[in-house]
């Protein structure tokens, strides 16, 4: 399992819109992926989109996000890349 | 997500263009959506105009699977006349839709069966009926703090 922590940078959060597209980015890969709001510990699978938007990880957030199966480094480096381009809003 | 799995088709039906802009608005979000339609149902429409435009959303959205129907309010024209479809492991309802139900349908439906997915979109919409305040009131305690 490979575990990384990122910052949800875009200034609307991580909203329905973006969410979506974590999930379009997560479903590529085999390796189930996670993400947790470090300060609540509220988690979610980051395939599934109505469960992304409870963590409510608004800008600022500090994000625990894990990937675990063959492409989890792949994965990893995807979404990170997702989440520091603040999900193409910035 | 293969396109090739077959979905539980769904038909949103309501007063006025609720059904329409729902299904618009989970597009939006999740893009594809061409196993859900929508019927809205115009104030002063005749009823059975209605009947025969949700069995034509039906027939357009079923892929075999079954298809559900996912109204605004039990006991409102919408949900009666979806009524008349109703038929066990074919056609299901579930009423008071909002767009977490509509998102689950569109995104969570392969290889469950139509009752599954009745029961699953039943759960989702309940959940997702919450007082935000309470959800977010640690967050804010925590910026005051």
């Amino acid at each position: 399992m490979l575990e990384h922590t990122l910052t949800v940078i875009n200034p609307l959060g991580l909203h329905a819109r973006a969410a979506a597209k974590l999930v379009r980015l997560a479903s590529k890969y085999e390796s189930s992926v996670a993400i947790q709001r470090l300060d609540n510990g509220v988690t979610a699978d980051a395939k599934a989109i109505l469960s992304l938007l409870y963590v409510a990880a608004g800008p600022g957030s500090v994000i625990s996000l894990t990937a675990e199966g063959p492409d989890e480094d792949e994965a990893i480096a995807a979404i990170e890349q997702l989440f520091s381009s603040g999900f193409g809003e910035i | 997500m293969s396109n090739e799995t077959r979905k539980i088709g769904g038909v949103v039906i309501s007063h006025g263009q609720v059904a329409t802009e729902l299904v618009a608005a989970a597009e939006a979000v999740i893009g594809d959506v061409s196993h859900i339609a929508a019927v809205s149902i115009g104030w002063h429409d005749d009823v059975e105009m209605a009947k025969d435009e949700i069995a034509r959303a039906i027939s357009n959205v079923s892929s075999g699977d079954g298809v559900l129907l996912l109204t605004d309010m039990f006991g409102g024209t919408p949900t009666n006349i979806a009524a008349m479809f109703l038929k066990e492991n074919e056609v299901e309802i579930v009423t008071g839709v909002n767009l977490p139900m509509v998102i689950k349908l569109a995104s969570g439906s392969e290889g469950s069966t139509l009752r599954e997915i009745a029961i699953m979109v039943e759960e989702q919409g309940k959940e997702a009926i919450c007082q935000a305040g309470l959800l977010l009131a640690p967050q804010k305690l925590k910026k005051d703090a």
